[in-house]
């Protein structure tokens, strides 16, 4: 478990004043190499899922198949993960490029960009594992924290999550809909209906660009349309598997942090620094690791400083991981697998009531 | 050697259009069209303007004509308007706006006076070579030649540009009425266009140009003399606030029609006590506690927003979003917009009391 050190009012706001002169030095340093970065990731997604894309064409001859399905599927994780999500976030708003507008970015995935930076950047990052307030804990099917009420079918949780993951672009894209709600009568079915549109229009695109266009372009071509669609199948797939992986590590390994909503009352922008650090975790690993996370392997980074270029976080980290040493506040990290099983162990042992 | 000549573009226009259907109801992404255009052709786009520098020469000893080449994107200008011009510097996209001096043969000129602190016209000045490719926004700019009668022409700096691409274009059209170009500059190695505006004198006698320098303890002075023989003409004004309010001030209520541009911001005057409003960024989600004096822009950005903008000063219209609820002043104008869905560019708008905008 953790072992943070109590810290007084004052130790607060210099923890927090220590971290905002970070936040300040690094974007103080912004500048070309960051653009030509991006610009750069932009270009292997592009790589990737074209080439994939192309592989796809020469059928079920296996070398090519699963080429081709691996390359596709890796397009989109890094398109998801270091390109579109850090560019929602408004990492790159400060280049004044079009095409790289936090705001105005539409992702490869089924929810649209709109619910996302709203669950996302809005809530999950304001909220970070405040109970009751942010939906990402769990997702509303998962019980992960002795302090979330049981309810009967989280029993059956390990399945829940089993299906959330295969689905998980899916998982994430409902969330804005608050679906529960409706069906508590807490929000009416006429107020969901704009949203519900808008979901529908861009599910609705991501199927028959992946499942129909290609395919049938493929048709057009003399390919196997077989092969392509069960190519982008599997991608999407892999896409899912991995990015649910990658953020079930992020706030719910055994050493994550959850706090009631009392927390919110009164809290200075030390409190919040303080509780981004100890409800995030975070991944060791390689470039490669953190390059496939979209450095979200960088979680607590991440999440002190969202709208940071996160190529930004390996160099952060150091310091920020010196400054909770220093304060005395565990820095939750870990490898990949080790974090991973900790995740497993809470969605096994928390499916039951009485686990505290 | 480019895939695609820039030429072709305008031709080949027709063929993007299935492309900016798909884009613009999001089946495919602009910025990955776009890549695969500049592929073939480094200064084609699907929607926007980019422009292939032609040739560049310098005109005064601080400022420099540079010919352009735009795609097929360009909706062409008229003369005395004026283009935004884009490039990137240490990753950031910077803009500024500068006015078009001529146009022939799918080209166009603009003029960029070097500022010595620029980051912009220093870099254009000194770094941007034949070759290279600038983005350009859609033109602007109210500035229009009068029907007949005579034509006073006053320009203060680098306010030369857009009156010298009125006059080509009115005398290039065979307007033969009196026009007398003053063009006041600080020193006599100011003086832009020197040989083209003397070409023209030479060829049209009904040119008359005059410099005035105004440095040093026999500087000239813009006085009511100078315009007393061209009381009833048609005046027209392009320079810093101070000139162009000053022959306003010297011509007003005299001339036949009174024109002006200025390209510093005027300072803008604070309406009434200042007071704390309520402003709320929708899109983004947040509130804030601002006041009325401040543009949006300003209070947006101190409350930890990045909006979208570009000139900072009205012109640009990149910063331009939805009012939702509440009135806002135009800094410049003094004009209130209180319309749900109005556009409103925040740059320039001042919120009057609460306000909610789509930002």
């Amino acid at each position: 478990m953790r072992e943070d050190r109590e810290l007084s009012r004052e130790e607060i706001d210099a923890f927090g004043a220590e971290l905002d002169a970070l936040r300040e030095r690094t974007l103080a340093d912004l500048g070309e190499a960051d653009a030509r970065y991006i610009r750069r990731v932009r270009a292997v997604v592009r790589a990737c899922c074209w080439s994939g894309r192309l592989l796809l064409l020469a059928g079920w001859f296996p070398p090519t198949w699963l080429l081709g399905t691996l390359l596709l599927g890796l397009g989109k994780i890094i398109e998801n993960m270091e390109l579109g999500h850090n560019v929602m976030h408004g990492q790159y708003d400060w280049m004044n490029d079009p095409e790289l507008a936090g705001r105005t970015y539409e992702w490869d995935i089924a929810g649209p960009s709109d619910f996302w930076r709203h669950t996302h950047n809005h809530i999950h990052h304001t909220y970070t594992n405040v109970l009751g307030m942010d939906d990402d804990i769990g997702y509303g099917v998962v019980r992960l924290f002795p302090e979330q009420r049981w309810k009967p079918y989280y029993r059956w949780q390990p399945l829940w999550v089993t299906l959330q993951a295969l689905l998980f672009q899916y998982a994430v894209a409902i969330q804005h809909l608050r679906l529960d709600k409706v069906f508590k009568g807490r929000i009416s079915r006429e107020e969901v209906r704009p949203l519900l549109r808008q979901f529908n229009a861009k599910v609705g695109r991501q199927w028959v660009k992946d499942y129909l266009v290609f395919p049938l372009l493929a048709l057009a071509l003399g390919c196997n349309a077989l092969a392509v669609l069960a190519g982008n199948v599997v991608a999407n797939l892999i896409r899912n598997l991995w990015t649910f992986t990658v953020i079930f590590c992020g706030h719910f390994t055994e050493k994550a942090a959850v706090f009631a909503p009392s927390t919110l009352e009164n809290e200075t922008r030390g409190h919040w620094y303080l509780r981004q650090l100890k409800g995030s975790s975070n991944l060791q690993g390689s470039r490669l690791l953190h390059f496939m996370t979209g450095n979200l392997s960088h979680q607590i980074e991440h999440h002190l400083y969202p709208d940071v270029p996160a190529r930004r976080y390996a160099a952060m980290a150091r310091e920020v991981r010196e400054i909770a040493a220093r304060y005395g506040q565990t820095y939750n990290t870990g490898t990949m697998s080790g974090q991973f099983a900790t995740v497993l162990r809470r969605i096994w042992r928390y499916r039951l009531p009485q686990a505290v | 050697m480019p895939l695609i000549p820039l030429r072709l573009t305008i031709p080949l226009q027709p063929l993007l259009a299935p492309l900016r259907w798909l884009t613009a109801h999001h089946w495919l992404r602009a910025s990955d069209v776009d890549a695969c255009l500049r592929f073939l052709q480094p200064a084609w786009a699907l929607t926007r303007i980019h422009a292939r520098v032609e040739a560049r020469r310098w005109v005064a000893e601080d400022m420099l004509a540079i010919r352009l080449r735009p795609n097929g994107n360009w909706p062409g200008a008229q003369a005395g308007q004026h283009v935004q011009l884009f490039i990137e510097r240490d990753g950031v996209r910077l803009s500024r706006s500068y006015s078009l001096t001529a146009q022939a043969d799918g080209c166009i000129e603009i003029a960029v006076r070097r500022q010595p602190e620029g980051r912009v016209s220093a870099w254009l000045c000194e770094h941007l070579s034949i070759g290279d490719c600038v983005e350009l926004g859609a033109p602007y700019g109210e500035l229009r030649w009068p029907q007949e009668g005579a034509v006073l022409l006053a320009a203060a700096g680098s306010g030369i540009t857009p009156l010298l691409g009125l006059l080509r274009d009115a005398l290039g059209r065979g307007f033969s009425a009196p026009v007398r170009l003053l063009h006041f500059v600080r020193e006599q190695g100011q003086r832009a266009f020197v040989e083209e505006l003397q070409q023209l004198q030479a060829r049209y006698p009904n040119l008359a140009v005059e410099w005035a320098v105004t440095a040093g303890a026999a500087g000239q002075r813009l006085s009511e003399e100078q315009l007393h023989a061209w009381r009833e003409a048609h005046v027209l004004s392009c320079g810093p606030a101070g000139f162009v309010e000053q022959l306003r001030e010297l011509v007003d209520g005299q001339a036949a029609s009174l024109q002006v541009e200025s390209f510093t911001p005027p300072q803008w005057r604070a309406e009434g006590e200042r007071r704390p409003v309520r402003l709320q960024f929708v899109r983004s989600q947040r509130e804030a506690v601002g006041d009325n004096q401040a543009s949006l822009l300003e209070q947006a950005e101190a409350a930890g927003l990045k909006p979208e903008h570009g000139c900072r000063q009205g012109i640009c219209t990149q910063c331009t979003c939805q009012l939702l609820e509440g009135a806002v002043r135009d800094l410049r104008s003094g004009e209130i917009s209180h319309e749900p869905g109005q556009s409103i560019r925040i740059c320039v708008s001042a919120p009057l009391g609460d306000v909610r905008v789509d930002l």
